[in-house]
């Protein structure tokens, strides 16, 4: 970084100058804009260091990552070096595609390697990484002042998704107790809310829905007025991920629990309730009315690439799907607008489920002090900061990030409705399911179930009652 | 001489033109997609009018994937290398092991000896996932984790078995007559097996060789559990491309055009040793 490159970062971050003095300054230098967001995390940097904590520490030494090919790896990556330089170690990583990533972050734990110190990995994996003593218990680094800098800030994450990466370990165990384990700390997250094509609505004087019954009329005129598309996109393979997007979202907006927890502690199935009845024979019907006609294989990837080529008017999943289809390469970049969602009409705000990516300290790390470094630093908000201004490390997980200008800006500028969207419903956004044991295979019996009343094999009250014996069964059997 | 009714004829001609059309047609639609970009990929209703571009290949061999979540680093030319480097390597000394093995095992009849052949086929029976932490933790105090070494000794599992069973069912249909007349000339076992043997077995050991390669080439877990990201073959890699910002349906085609084709290009060259080998391996005379 050349002296005046240097000047006009330090005097970014001191408030001295705008975004636009920034930009304009650096390219009278010859410098890309991407370039000069890591020059000003780099001066961040740089003032980080001067906090007094000692980040020197463990210079020399040399972690290792195990990370998922995804835009928040490549927003901690582009960042390295600034980490590098603050501290004096060395950061090695391997990035496997998210299809097998899991796979082989559960055969490098499961074997007790020690080879990776530190791994991406979602909320819902810690549920079985913790108790089975695959990950450390990030409280005592976090609370432990020598250990992190005075700067770290841990409550300026978002509540909601602090707490979702916390579980005591007890089944049915609420997320964020006052007894919980830190096993992860978020690097951004997801919500489930709309994402609709404006293009589309606007041809056809639709109006965003604002309830799953105005949902189930808009999706059902937006399928009609497409020729060869459909009305909206939902995930339905059989898998747990059919159940955490939209669906839970729309669920738990009606009150509705996955599990209910007795007195005693003991689990029992909260399915088949009669408000459970009436919101999935809602939900089976708009599928059957205006979802894809081969839903039953829709995973993320389908829903979002049906809403970004236009096959699709809308779609009730992940934000930041619609952020990333929004973007160039696809047929309806630029058309694609964002709106908050709360199923009932009754309810004060959405209450949207969500999906968590951030970051573990493997408990077979030879150097955990080392790896809490760079932990504390790729989640704490000088990087969160640079990765939502100038990389797609969207949702931060930081309140200060969301009330950066420069950040609310770059978003309202090109993803209409998006802040407002993320401000409405992340008061509300946590993680809705019951933490415990069986999650995986019971979720993903829900979706089985669920296909089947799709294809009217089975009709929903009889489904569900089914469902809930055969949790009920489960949870007995596993002594829950 | 027989002489074959015209209607036979045109409707034989038929019938194999849609058995072609059926099997050849995804191939052709890959190969016509990785000339595509994703958006004309996507486009409703589908058409194959297009402008052609090659940004997908050059992606692939400059190893830098634009998304729209900007550009992304990719590994694929390595990985390529790894496939066919992992492939070679294992399927030589699977050849240089088995070879010799089935040889034994087809002439000499020792006690024990199926046993141990069938065991070393019951390699192929055992799902990979049942054995691959054992390994993992066996391979981590061994030292061997993440090197090539490893995972070609842990690709024997695929190959040496493979090669081991065609290889003797074809030793075994040469005339054993052939290899006395020449030992009774003063010749030693290994002289008969390297000048009488082993050229009489060609095809056969071509064939295994062939299809060893193959299913090496096709692995897929091995490596995954067993090595870091800078040793994955073209099976792993190619999952690089569907990512949570989207799917690259041109890239995967420009990938899967590019991966197929030393499989492709080997099996057209060493067809005819396939089929003869195959066959004639598997038939006892």
């Amino acid at each position: 970084m050349s002296k005046k490159e240097k000047q006009l970062a330090e005097a970014f971050i001191a408030g001295k100058i705008g975004r636009r003095e920034l930009i304009k300054g650096m390219t009278a230098l010859g410098v890309t804009t991407a370039t000069a967001g890591v020059l000003v995390n780099a001066a961040a940097t740089e003032a980080l260091a001067q906090n007094g904590f000692d980040w020197k520490k463990h210079n020399g030494t040399s972690i290792k990552l195990l990370l998922n090919k995804h835009p928040y790896t490549d927003a901690m990556i582009a960042n390295l070096e600034n980490f590098k330089a603050l501290t004096g170690m060395d950061v090695q990583y391997d990035v496997f595609p998210e299809d097998v990533y899991f796979d082989k972050v559960t055969a490098a734990l499961s074997s007790g390697s020690s080879e990776y110190d530190a791994f991406m990995t979602g909320a819902y994996m810690t549920w079985t990484y913790g108790p089975a003593g695959w990950c450390d218990d990030l409280n005592e680094f976090i609370h432990d002042a020598d250990k992190t800098n005075p700067d770290y800030n841990w409550e300026d994450v978002l509540e909601g998704v602090r707490k979702s990466c916390a579980w005591n370990g007890r089944p049915g165990g609420a997320l964020g107790s006052d007894d919980a384990k830190q096993w992860c700390i978020p690097l951004a997250y997801e919500q489930n809310n709309l994402t609709y094509n404006k293009r589309i609505f606007d041809a056809n004087g639709l109006a965003v829905p604002t309830n799953i019954d105005e949902l189930m009329g808009t999706a059902a005129a937006a399928g009609a007025a497409i020729d060869g598309g459909y009305g909206i996109g939902v995930r339905g393979s059989r898998s747990w991920a059919t159940i955490h997007p939209g669906f839970l979202s729309g669920y738990t907006n009606f009150g509705q629990v996955d599990l209910n927890v007795g007195a005693d502690g003991k689990l029992t199935a909260a399915m088949n309730t009669d408000v459970s009845k009436d919101f999935h024979s809602k939900w089976v019907k708009m599928i059957q009315d205006s979802g894809a006609p081969d839903w039953s294989t829709h995973t993320w990837y389908q829903v979002g690439t049906d809403v970004g080529s236009g096959k699709s008017a809308m779609m009730f999943d992940a934000d930041i799907l619609g952020y990333f289809m929004n973007g160039p390469g696809n047929a309806e970049a630029g058309n694609l607008a964002f709106s908050a969602f709360k199923a009932n009409p009754d309810a004060a705000a959405p209450t949207p489920n969500i999906w968590i990516w951030s970051m573990s300290m493997s408990s077979f790390s030879k150097q955990k002090d080392a790896t809490w470094y760079f932990l504390q630093w790729v989640t704490g908000p000088e990087h969160d900061l640079f990765g939502a201004r100038e990389m797609d490390l969207v949702n931060p997980a930081r309140s200060s990030v969301w009330a950066d200008e420069m950040f609310r800006n770059k978003l309202s500028n090109s993803y209409p409705g998006y802040v407002e969207m993320h401000d409405v419903s992340a008061p509300g956004a946590s993680i809705k399911f019951t933490a415990q044991p069986l999650f995986f295979d019971l979720t993903t019996e829900w979706a089985a179930t669920l296909q089947k009343m799709v294809a009217n094999e089975v009709p929903v009250d009889e489904g569900l009652d089914m469902l809930a014996e055969s949790v009920n069964k489960q949870l007995n059997e596993a002594g829950l | 001489m027989e002489s074959v009714n015209p209607i036979e004829r045109a409707l034989r001609g038929i019938a194999i033109t849609l058995v072609i059309l059926f099997f050849m047609f995804p191939i052709f639609w890959i190969i016509l997609m990785s000339f595509q970009t994703n958006e004309t990929i996507l486009r409703m209703p589908p058409s194959m009018v297009f402008t052609p571009t090659l940004e997908n290949y050059m992606a692939l061999i400059t190893g830098k994937l634009e998304t729209s979540a900007g550009i992304l680093e990719i590994a694929f030319m390595k990985n390529l290398f790894n496939s066919f480097f992992l492939s070679t390597a294992s399927v030589a000394i699977g050849l240089v092991l088995g070879v010799p093995a089935a040889y034994a095992f087809a002439r000499l009849k020792f006690k024990g000896s199926e046993d141990i052949a069938f065991t070393l086929l019951s390699f192929r029976f055992a799902p990979p996932l049942l054995v691959l932490l054992p390994l993992t933790i066996y391979f981590q105090q061994l030292g061997l984790a993440n090197t090539y070494g490893g995972l070609i000794w842990v690709y024997q599992l695929i190959v040496l078995p493979l090669i081991l069973w065609i290889v003797r069912g074809y030793f075994e249909d040469i005339p054993a007559d052939v290899e006395y007349a020449y030992r009774i000339a003063g010749h030693s076992w290994g002289a008969t097996f390297r000048k009488i043997a082993l050229p009489l077995a060609g095809p056969g050991i071509a064939a295994a060789a062939l299809l060893a390669f193959i299913f090496a080439w096709n692995n897929f877990v091995f490596a995954l559990v067993l090595a870091s990201a800078d040793k994955q073959p073209v099976t792993v890699g190619a999952l690089a491309f569907v990512t949570a910002s989207g799917i690259q349906y041109g890239q995967i085609a420009a990938g899967i055009v590019l991966s197929i084709a030393p499989t492709f290009a080997l099996a057209l060259y060493a067809q005819r040793y396939l089929v003869e080998g195959l066959s004639l391996g598997a038939v006892k005379g």
